[in-house]
């Protein structure tokens, strides 16, 4: 067996416990191993990152990438608004995802002679994650002071679209110029269902709470992410849109950059790549049988990774995500908000929560995002009464301790996890790259199951996948 | 339903008075008075808004030593309104609205029903939209609309500015001209219909076929 890959260290932030609580990871216990991605898949893609250079590769690959990007349009007089989201800088430790943006802004000076270029960082529901992101990744300075977060509840803008007024994010659109800077990553495949999974920031991070409720509460769990393109379709938009540039993932990495004019045609190869690579790791999710789900990463609960898949969707692997003649996954918030007050779903057909995971054990994980949803439907443990406290402090979970019990350490409270769940497979969220942080038995069962998976992704649900998506099948040749 | 267990509390070497605080809060309890902020204690919900944005990091959330109880008790209206009022809105009366505090339409339609005009005003009451402060917003105007109730944005004020599209709304061309890109609207319609005439759970199912 493997020794365990090194997880991504605690992060600094007002949105966790300081790193020096977090005393230990799960992978450092006795009996973790880790499985290489390749193993299990050996078709996934060669990866750019991580790598021995680190991220001079990704400059290099960025201004590769916009080379065949048209720019003439914006001129030295202008000003440009690079758009980030907080998601890329989550991604394999930020590093990549920050030297994207500087890469950018570098290339555009270089080709168009435009000075006036700002950074615009969009964020969740921690209005001050990207602020935290500027400061350690030294975007504040490359930017000439012109780097900001913005956040849903500043000032709005209207934007006029094909089914009415939606609302953006002013301070996103206050330059002659936008450059969308994304990443491809599926991550909340239960909110978008990988439909337009590159144009959802324009919905999201870039958009204010009328718009935001709008996709969470209005238009339903497959309509959702039209609430992003309405915007993006938009001529006020379209006026300013520039290009994109986006880090192509991978589950085990970073493919490449990919930079392009037209929104959509880099939208159909996301959307081609996400079902393919992501579709396979999450597919073998669903054919875990019983298991301890160990969260410890430096994002909120439902954002922690393990093989590039959040915490969110393996609590859904028990439903094909992917498929969108299936209306709702487990978790959603669609589905969260269809619990009637007997604590049962007002639908019988709603799915149940994984009932693989007999247990969460809560080792490091964030606030700022609500998450009593998952305490209440699965046994949870916290490690250290510090980050109970900090999620009793958080308005968006008021309740998530009521229904979860507090251990003094990570080996307590993985003994109390095996103890009375029975079960030895143990699946650790914690940002490993390139591979999986398991236990023995866990890694026995997903290499078992691999193979399976491959061929019926490959031949029966990947083409479904795509079909419904309106994707070019010929794509896949 | 919320439990409020944090106050906004001002640093007034910090707080330069630009106002930011007041245009975010959700239940107007902070305001600019002689250029620094002053926060209403007895209005406060804890939701940390404006400590977010506030640009001089001027305001700090403190626990309050006795947590306060807000919430709109259902029972004391007549429930077919309730029921009327969130069918109207095209929602189920048991329906969660705000993720971060678990209320359920019922409590907004009946905090409406006891006379709240207002998001703000039915924020106050229930604590809705004082977690996250993103995601309800939409079916707090729905149930006002449902209502009658026609709210004006407060002035200057950045909290809300309007109610938006629904999946009932979308029209038949655009229906059409998105249907192959993986966009299921009358799906999501079939579904969001059997969630709003879905059985209740909570009570008799004579109340629930009330409507």
């Amino acid at each position: 067996m493997r020794l365990p890959i090194k997880p991504i260290p605690p992060r600094e932030s007002q949105y966790g416990i300081a790193p020096s609580l977090v005393k230990k990871r799960v992978s450092e216990l006795p009996g973790m191993t880790s499985v290489s991605l390749k193993e299990l898949f050996p078709d996934l893609p060669e990866v750019i990152f991580p790598n021995e250079e680190g991220v001079a590769v990704i400059r290099k690959a960025t201004e590769k990438a916009l080379q065949k990007v048209d720019m003439s349009k914006i001129k030295p007089e202008h000003s440009v608004n690079i758009l980030a989201s907080h998601h890329g800088f989550t991604l394999l430790g930020g590093e990549p995802y920050a030297e994207m943006l500087k890469t950018i802004k570098d290339v555009i000076e270089g080709r168009t002679g435009c000075k006036n270029i700002r950074l615009r960082a969009g964020v969740g529901l921690r209005f001050r994650e990207t602020e935290e992101y500027i400061k350690r990744y030294g975007l504040d300075e490359y930017f000439n002071g012109k780097a900001i977060g913005v956040a849903p509840i500043d000032e709005g803008i209207p934007i006029e679209t094909e089914v009415g007024t939606l609302y953006g994010i002013r301070k996103i659109y206050d330059a002659d110029w936008i450059v969308h800077a994304h990443n491809s990553d599926v991550r909340e495949v239960h909110f978008h269902r990988q439909v337009d999974r590159a144009v959802k920031p324009f919905g999201m991070s870039y958009a204010r709470i009328e718009t935001r409720s709008t996709y969470h509460q209005n238009l339903g769990p497959r309509a959702a992410n039209f609430t992003a393109r309405s915007i993006f379709d938009s001529p006020f938009v379209q006026s300013k849109f520039a290009f994109a540039s986006f880090l192509t993932m991978a589950p085990n990495g970073i493919i490449g950059v990919d930079a392009d004019n037209d929104l959509y045609a880099l939208n159909d190869r996301v959307t081609q790549t996400g079902c393919l690579y992501y579709g396979k790791i999450m597919t073998l999710f669903g054919e875990i049988d019983e298991c301890i789900a160990a969260l410890d990463f430096p994002c909120p609960v439902v954002y922690v990774f393990s093989a590039g898949v959040i915490y969110a969707n393996f609590a859904g692997a028990n439903t094909d995500l992917f498929d969108l003649d299936m209306p709702l996954p487990a978790y959603t918030w669609y589905t969260e908000a269809f619990y009637g007050k007997a604590g049962r779903p007002l639908l019988k057909d709603i799915p149940p929560i994984n009932p693989a995971i007999k247990m969460c054990v809560h080792n490091y994980a964030w606030t700022g995002y609500p998450s009593a949803f998952f305490s209440e439907h699965i046994p949870t443990v916290v490690v250290g009464q510090q980050q109970a406290d900090l999620f009793d402090r958080d308005p968006q979970n008021l309740t998530y301790m009521k229904n979860a019990v507090v251990a003094e350490s990570t080996e307590s409270a993985m003994d109390f996890a095996y103890r009375t769940t029975g079960t030895r497979k143990v699946i650790i969220f914690d940002g490993a790259m390139s591979g999986i942080n398991v236990s023995e038995p866990m890694a026995e069962l997903l290499i078992k199951k691999a193979p399976a998976v491959s061929e019926r992704v490959d031949n029966e649900l990947l083409p479904k996948w795509l079909k419904q998506r309106g994707v070019d099948l010929s794509l896949l040749k | 339903m919320k439990v409020v267990n944090l106050l906004a509390e001002v640093d007034m070497e910090k707080c330069k008075g630009c106002k930011t605080c007041e245009k975010v809060c959700p239940v107007i309890a902070i305001k600019v008075e002689n250029k620094k902020a002053v926060v209403d204690a007895e209005r406060c919900r804890g939701c940390g808004a404006c400590e977010q944005r506030c640009p001089f990091h001027a305001i700090n959330m403190v626990k309050l030593k006795q947590p306060v109880l807000v919430k709109v008790d259902v029972s004391t209206v007549n429930y077919s309104d309730v029921i009327e009022l969130c069918r109207g809105a095209k929602l189920n009366p048991e329906q969660i609205i705000c993720y971060c505090t678990a209320t359920r339409a019922e409590e907004v339609a009946a905090a409406i029903l006891q006379g709240a005009k207002s998001p703000e005003e039915i924020s106050f009451l229930t604590g809705v939209r004082t977690g996250c402060k993103v995601e309800c917003i939409q079916p707090v105007l729905r149930l006002l609309e449902s209502a009658g109730i026609k709210p004006e944005p407060p002035k200057r004020g950045w909290q809300w500015y309007g109610r938006t599209v629904t999946v009932w709304d979308i029209p038949e061309e655009v229906k059409q001209k998105y249907a192959s890109r993986g966009f299921y609207f009358d799906e999501d319609i079939k579904l969001l219909d059997e969630v709003v005439s879905a059985p209740l759970q909570g009570r008799r199912n004579t109340d629930a076929s009330s409507n």
